[in-house]
Order: structure tokens, then C-alpha cells, then sequence
């Protein structure tokens, strides 16, 4: 493909201006490209523990429901669910965010103490109750961290897209324009040498002849 | 020949943007993990404003690792130096508490040179693993002003 060149006077220091910019493009396209690595990195790692959060949290999701059926069955659902209306409380997350990289991500965190009080009456209830509260507690947390996971993963793939268009810009069109330029203004100066060089020879042919 | 190609313009812009972003997530200042672990809600102020939250898990596990003393001497978040062009990263550390947390994370020995602890890629992969929140990325242009002027 044909490079575009950039529009500026054929002088020395135009091509000493090219050459520092040329520099420093290479230079950046290197940070660049050392972000984009960092960025793909975490965004693979994030993935894993998506896989991870998402297959854990199926399991406990069947794990808690079939506790939960055997206790509707202990129970019974009215009795029950009377019980599990006790058990409603507010839940509070610190919700925050952290930076990879340039990539604002966000960060949950749920608070709370786990040791609170459940709601419910321990004495009148089976030990059942006790499992699927716990188990319940345990998806919520897990809920929470694949929330996040997820959420970054969509933010970061997002970032790789974008670095990766800033990438591809400065190692197809940036540098290579730029080096084109650079080698056009290198073929005027010594086109300008060589008319120079052929005009003294004709000048020096006049002499002789005169 | 294109004459003051917009593209150009417009990607220099972006450019300008992208060194902007890169380190404006760095703490004002770094923390003791003793004081991190006495706060409510455990986080620094950035340069750009923004609050960067540690995870309470990655406090705790931290903490487990070393004594108190050295709780008040590690300071966070821990700082990650990214030379570009380079597979080598440095963490910056100011004792040997760094060093001893890294090689303990990474289940070998982590030696102190110049400040810094030489890490690559691979081991980086294993430290974010295990702290995500109390490591910061930390990209070291060589001259930032030059870098700024683009």
C-alpha cells in the first residue's frame, strides 16, 4: 500500500523535526503495546476466573435448592416460608473501582458481619434451615464476585479494542507516513545535491570554453 | 502528497489522551498495611481523584503473612514498573518486606536490587493472581516531557 506523506517543507529541519517525531512514535507505540499485553493478560485472567466463578455458582445454586427442597419438605412451604420472611435484611456492598493499566474497572465488596443473627427462631427450625441460609450466603457472595468479574471483563475487552485501533494506527499509518516522508526528503536533498554537482560541471565547461 | 492529513491529527490527540491515562491511577500516596487494616473502608486517593479500593480478603491475606512491624512497614499499593520494550517488570519496594511477601507469593526466593525486584511476565500473571487490588501498574516512559509534547 502506497504510505501518505506528510505535507511539510523540504528543509533540514523539517527532516530533524520527522526524525524526532519518528522517535518518539516508535517509543510510544512501544508503551502502547506493552499496555495492550498487560491489558490482554488480565482480560485472559479475568476470563479463567469467570469460567471458574460462573461453575462454582451452579453448583452451590443446585446444591442450596436441593437443601432447600428437603427443608420444604421437613417443613413444610407454609412454615417455611414463614420462617424466610424473618430472615430479609438490607445488603450493603462498598462498591469502589481499581485501574489496570489505564482501564478503570469496578470493585464490590460485600459487607457485613457473617456471624449477624439469621432472623429466624434456632430452636423451632431444623438444622436444614441453618444449611440453606448458609448456602444462600455463599451464592450471594459468589453473585457479587462473578458481578464484578463480569463487569470487567466486558470494560476491558472494550480498552483491548480501542489500544489495539491506537496500535494498528501507529504501526500502519503513523510510522510508516513518517518514514515515507523521512526517505522522500532524503531522495529531494540529494536530487537538490546531484542538480547541484551537474550545474557546477556546466558552469565549469562555460569557464573553460570562455 | 496530503495536505495536514485530519487522521493524523486526530490520532496525535488520542495519542496525547492515552499518555494521560497511563499513570494518572497512581496513589498520591502509598499506605501502611497496618493502617489500611484498622480503616472502615480500606482505600488510597489517586492522582486523577479517583479512590482506588482494597479488597479486605487481600489485606488479611497479606497480613498473614508478616508480623506487625513489618505490617506497618509494607507500603501499598505495591507499585509494578513496566519499561516499555522490555519482558522484564520491576517492583518498586523501599525495605525487604516486599521482598518477602513476592517470594512468598510466588513460592521462591526474591532478591532486592536498587530499590527494585526484578519480576517477568509469567510471575506477574501469578502476583495479580493473588493481589489484585493492592498492586498498581506503574508505566515508565523514559522522557515523559518529550512524551507529553507529542
Amino acid at each position: 500500500m502506497p504510505q501518505q506523506l506528510i505535507k511539510v517543507r523540504p528543509t533540514k529541519i523539517e527532516m530533524i523535526k520527522l526524525r524526532r517525531r519518528l522517535s518518539l512514535a516508535s517509543r510510544i507505540q512501544k508503551i502502547v503495546k506493552d499496555r495492550l499485553s498487560i491489558l490482554v493478560m488480565e482480560f485472559l485472567q479475568i476470563a479463567k476466573e469467570t469460567v471458574e466463578a460462573k461453575r462454582k455458582l451452579l453448583d452451590e445454586f443446585s446444591e442450596a435448592y436441593r437443601a432447600l427442597s428437603i427443608a420444604a419438605g421437613y417443613h413444610g412451604y407454609i412454615a417455611l416460608e414463614k420462617e424466610l420472611l424473618a430472615t430479609e435484611r438490607d445488603l450493603e456492598i462498598v462498591t469502589g473501582s481499581r485501574n489496570i493499566a489505564g482501564a478503570r474497572i469496578p470493585s464490590f465488596e460485600l459487607k457485613g458481619d457473617e456471624r449477624a443473627a439469621k432472623g429466624y427462631n434456632i430452636i423451632d427450625t431444623s438444622s436444614w434451615l441453618d444449611q440453606i441460609a448458609q448456602l444462600s450466603e455463599k451464592c450471594l457472595e459468589d453473585i457479587i464476585v462473578l458481578a464484578e468479574l463480569q463487569s470487567s471483563l466486558e470494560l476491558l475487552g472494550r480498552e483491548i479494542s480501542r489500544t489495539k485501533r491506537i496500535v494498528n494506527a501507529l504501526e500502519y499509518l503513523t510510522i510508516p507516513s513518517l518514514q515515507a516522508t523521512i526517505k522522500f526528503l532524503y531522495m529531494k536533498f540529494e536530487e537538490k545535491d546531484r542538480e547541484e554537482k551537474s550545474r557546477l560541471k556546466r558552469v565549469k565547461v562555460l569557464l573553460e570554453r570562455g | 502528497m496530503l495536505s495536514e492529513l485530519p487522521y493524523q491529527r486526530m490520532l496525535q490527540e488520542c495519542l496525547r489522551g492515552e499518555l494521560r491515562v497511563l499513570n494518572a491511577h497512581l496513589p498520591c500516596e502509598q499506605k501502611p498495611l497496618s493502617d489500611l487494616l484498622g480503616e472502615e473502608t480500606a482505600s488510597v486517593v489517586c492522582n486523577d481523584g479517583s479512590t482506588h479500593l482494597f479488597k479486605r480478603k487481600e489485606l488479611e491475606y497479606l497480613a498473614s503473612m508478616i508480623d506487625t512491624d513489618e505490617q506497618e512497614a509494607l507500603l501499598l499499593p505495591m507499585l509494578i514498573e513496566v519499561n516499555p520494550g522490555q519482558d522484564e517488570m520491576a517492583i518498586m519496594c523501599r525495605g525487604e518486606v516486599e521482598g518477602k511477601v513476592i517470594s512468598k507469593i510466588l513460592n521462591m526466593p526474591a532478591t532486592v536490587k536498587q530499590n527494585r525486584i526484578i519480576i517477568y511476565k509469567p510471575q506477574l500473571a501469578l502476583l495479580r493472581k493473588s493481589l489484585k487490588t493492592t498492586t498498581q501498574y506503574l508505566f515508565a516512559p523514559k522522557t515523559s516531557n518529550e512524551l507529553s509534547s507529542f
